[in-house]
């Protein structure tokens, strides 16, 4: 039997050089949120990092879980997909009993979504992550990651431009689920509905023989939390992807490109993203603390000084997967994160039309992969 | 040629990316308070898109 190596039996910090220098950015950035939002940018900009490290610790995925589930039938990933969304759906379903200043993430029912989501899933499985994925899995210093992110922002901002057109090929609105129920009645409706959906993967897997990994249930739970606090404290669910288009924005108008002049930049939220620091939106001042975190656990754990480049025919598949991603995220208003677990568990009917569309992207883009050097 | 391993590149980009991150942050109008795109104009989509009929 092959012997367990030291950094598999016990983590240590064998690369104190990125640990310094990621715990420098840390603290530097985070005294720079303190002097202009306070205690509650850093809390949040922490539970970013603790998420990150928690993402990448765990090697909590969405991509990987749906191609098993596709080619293979593994439904055990999926289970605890709708764990970690029936979990979130209590705090955010039952924000108003509890007495918080919060709401979920209800988006229109629209062409635009079905085509952005269907791109996204496309993406996903051409980058191997999706929006944390990338984000993680850049945090941790992946080299695939290092292609993809850039290009997700790209595709995020040309998003961006597209939404007010795409938006115009028609919405039903916002369509809430069990809306005009009292709060208790509309939640049960919809954790019924995310029970069943759970319930059946679960099933499907145990037919198969799978037992649901520890790592999994752990993980499942401890997402969770934290995906609580973040909606205690910033009052929304938790969401990833604005934060590429904001900081492609940022760097599009440093060249010299007139972003301001496109519909999406002069609607009051982005707007006013745009006028203030990276720092002063949710989304964006979240992903440093991710990419920060997952850098941390990396680099403690000694992943850092393992990674190596995957071959450039991947490389491609990344940067492609990376626009396609941005696109679909910007259209489909969210990732897996803001549009499939905080749409579901919203209570809105736009996170189950994400999921499916992201499910059919996701089935064309393992098809796509073999070109990219990859296995389906 | 000396290669460019992937924690090298890693570095330079995570220094980068902070490096514009704290110029955008010490350039841009102080804010005193975090802000999300969905918080205001009637939103009705978490990036902010307007309600449409």
């Amino acid at each position: 039997m092959a012997k367990p190596t030291a950094a598999a039996v016990s983590p240590v910090i064998d690369e104190r050089g990125p640990v310094v220098m990621i715990g420098i950015a840390g603290l530097f950035l985070a005294a720079l949120v303190a002097l202009d939002t306070g205690g509650r940018g850093v809390a949040l900009f922490a539970l970013g990092g603790a998420l990150g490290a928690v993402f990448l610790g765990f090697q909590y995925g969405f991509a990987s879980a749906w191609r098993r589930f596709l080619t293979g039938g593994e439904a055990m990933g999926l289970a605890a997909h709708f764990l970690l969304i029936g979990l979130c759906a209590l705090v955010f379903l039952g924000a108003p009993t509890m007495g918080l200043d919060a709401a979920g993430s209800i988006a229109p029912v629209s062409v635009s979504l079905v085509i952005g989501a269907f791109l996204f899933g496309i993406g996903m499985q051409l980058a191997n992550g999706c929006g944390s994925g990338v984000l993680f899995s850049f945090g941790g210093g992946s080299g695939r990651m290092m292609v993809a992110l850039p290009f997700f922002i790209l595709g995020s901002l040309l998003g961006s431009f597209m939404l007010p057109t795409a938006l115009a090929l028609g919405s039903l609105g916002q369509i809430p689920i069990a809306a005009g129920d009292t709060a208790l009645p509309g939640l049960a409706v919809n954790l019924a509905l995310i029970v069943v959906a759970g319930g059946g993967f679960f099933w499907l897997g145990r037919r198969r023989g799978e037992v649901m990994p520890r790592r999994l249930l752990a993980a499942s739970l401890t997402i969770a939390v934290l995906c609580w606090l973040v909606f205690a404290l910033s009052g929304q669910p938790w969401g990833v992807t604005f934060g590429f288009t904001l900081w492609g924005a940022k760097i599009a108008a440093a060249l010299g490109v007139p972003v301001d002049g496109f519909a999406f930049w002069r609607w009051p939220g982005p707007r006013r993203a745009l006028d203030h620091s990276v720092l002063a939106d949710v989304s964006s001042l979240m992903d440093f603390g991710m990419v920060l975190g997952a850098g941390a656990m990396a680099a403690a754990g000694g992943a850092l000084r393992r990674q190596d480049w995957p071959p450039a025919r991947q490389l491609v598949g990344a940067a492609l997967g990376g626009v396609l991603m941005g696109i679909g995220a910007r259209l489909g208003f969210g990732c897996n994160i803001g549009a499939f677990l905080a749409g579901i568990a919203s209570g809105s009917l736009h996170g189950w039309i994400w999921f499916v569309m992201a499910m059919a992207g996701s089935w064309v883009g393992i098809r796509a992969r073999p070109q990219f050097g990859m296995t389906a | 040629m000396a290669r460019l391993t992937p924690k090298f590149a890693y570095i330079l980009v995570l220094l980068a990316g902070l490096a514009l991150a704290i110029g955008d942050h010490l350039a841009s109008r102080s804010m005193a308070g975090l802000g999300a795109p969905s918080d205001l104009g009637n939103a009705c989509a978490p990036c902010g898109a307007p309600c449409t009929k």
